[in-house]
Formats: structure tokens, sequence, C-alpha cells
């Protein structure tokens, strides 16, 4: 019984704390934070960068945890666009995707963050949506 | 009488399997009002509507609540996740599928808005109904913003 309830706890504490995806972050040119009125493009991977006045801020990796459950492509994009903010980015790019299959039920996102320096919101992009 | 007991801890562990799933659902009504109304309401920057609207959000993602109105400071708050006491029913009555369905449903969370120290963003109260949850903001007058007029109907 006693082990039953060690079990039951176990699952327990794993449910709660472990439905957020591993994100591992990489920032080589970390920049000032942004506003939330200051715009951030989400580019795709079918959307091209801009080819002037762009730096490279940082990487960021979302992955499965083995337990994640918000894990879809515009939860990510929503946590990738508050990761560029936080340091100064103003472009989100996917540059790696992979969508839930057999092995994951989780998108697999590899982003690289950039600053730009002019109006983002002319820019080819992804129309976040609401899950 | 043991048959008749046995039974019915039967049937309720079978029902009450997943307790916050069958109970609350994976999704959350939440309903915002704002005074004044007419407000635009926007969701992780996505605009949803004018006050008063609703709003079926899944309960396992945390949203960036935004509210803008001319003349007034824009209102700016965060829904979290928190715990849904009704998964403790898993673990109450044993419910060894509940307690991994509800985490994947997103059923074990509610969402409440972000306190800090304790205490709920200034012009924020809220209360629960039956599961749903009604947000009411009372704007912030800008005073850095004057009126300069106003347009009337043409008769």
């Amino acid at each position: 019984m006693k082990k039953m309830t060690k079990i039951l706890f176990l699952i327990t504490v794993i449910g709660i704390t472990s439905c957020s995806p591993k994100i591992s972050s990489n920032f080589i040119n970390p920049q000032p934070k942004l506003s939330i009125d200051e715009k951030v493009a989400l580019l795709d991977i079918e959307h091209n960068l801009p080819k002037n006045n762009i730096i490279k801020v940082g990487e960021l990796r979302f992955q499965d945890s083995g337990f994640s459950t918000d894990c879809s492509f515009n939860s990510l994009m929503t946590q990738a666009r508050n990761e560029a903010r936080k340091n100064g980015a103003n472009i989100v790019k996917v540059v790696d995707k992979k969508k839930p299959d057999l092995w994951s039920s989780c998108y697999r996102l590899k982003i690289d963050l950039y600053k730009y320096d002019a109006d983002v919101s002319s820019l080819p992009q992804y129309q976040l949506k609401l899950d | 009488m043991k048959t008749i007991f046995k039974s019915i801890l039967f049937l309720s562990v079978l029902l009450l399997s997943s307790c916050a799933t069958i109970i609350s659902g994976s999704r959350q009504n939440v309903e915002i009002t704002s005074e004044p109304s007419s407000a635009k309401v926007y969701i992780n920057e996505i605009e949803i509507g004018q006050t008063p609207v609703q709003k079926n959000l899944k309960r396992n993602q945390e949203y960036q609540l935004t509210l803008k109105l001319d003349g007034y400071k824009t209102y700016e708050t965060k829904l979290e996740k928190k715990f849904n006491a009704w998964y403790i029913g898993n673990v109450l009555i044993g419910g060894i599928i509940g307690l991994v369905i509800d985490p994947i449903t997103g059923a074990m969370h509610k969402l409440k808005p972000e306190e800090i120290d304790g205490n709920l963003k200034r012009g924020t109260t809220y209360e629960t109904k039956s599961g749903n949850i009604f947000i009411k903001i009372s704007m912030e007058i800008d005073k850095n913003s004057e009126k300069v007029g106003q347009l009337e109907k043409s008769k």
C-alpha cells in the first residue's frame, strides 16, 4: 500500500511539474529589452529574412521533455516571441521544424533570433492564432 | 451489502478515473468585461474583440491579456495556469488513468489572473462560477491624454 502511495505521489509530481517543453537558449549578442508595443515578426521556414540591417541575437531550441503538453506551434511561437523581447530581438525565424509524429506529440523547433533595424510589420510573416 | 459497496467503489474508480477532464474539460470559458466597456481585448497580441467578450481557452497554456482604450492606460496582465483541485480526485480514489489523462488534456489546470505578492493587478476583480471565469477590469485614465472634442451624430 505504501509503495502504491509513493507511485501515485510520483506520478502527481511529474504530472504537475513537467508539462512544459524543454527550452535551450544561446544568446550571442543580447540587445536592450523590447517593450510590448514593439512588434516582433514571426518568420516560418518559408519566410525569408531581410538581407540588410540585421544582427543575430541568439538561438532557441524547443524539445519535448517527454511529458510536454503545452507544445503546439502557436504556443511555442508565443514563448519564442517572449524570449525574443527579453533579449531585444524583433525577428523570430524558424530554421528547423519537426511536426508531431509517432515519437512525439509536440512540435520541435530550432529558432534564430535577430534584431532588425527597420519596421518588421512590412515583412511577410506567420500570423499567430489562438489554439 | 458488500457487493453493492464493491460495485459503487468500482464504478467510482471507473467514472472518476480522470476527474478533472470529466468535471472541468480541457478548456475554460473566460469572460472579460471592463469599466468603461468597448475596450479592445488582445490575447497573446491577437485581437479577439471589444469588451464584454468571451473566449474558450485551453487550460494548459498561459496567456498575455491586454486591453486598450483611447484615453486610458493600456492594461496588461497574464492569465496563469493554476492547479485544478479536481485532479486530487484521482489521487483520493486511485484513478491512475486520470493521473495521466488530466495533465495530457490540460484539465488539471485552471486559468486565473496573475497575482504578484498575493495581490491581483490594480483594477482587476474576478470570480469563478461553474468552472467559468469572469474577469472585470477598471481601466485607469491616462493623464497624458487630453480630450480635444467629440464627434456628433448627424441628424
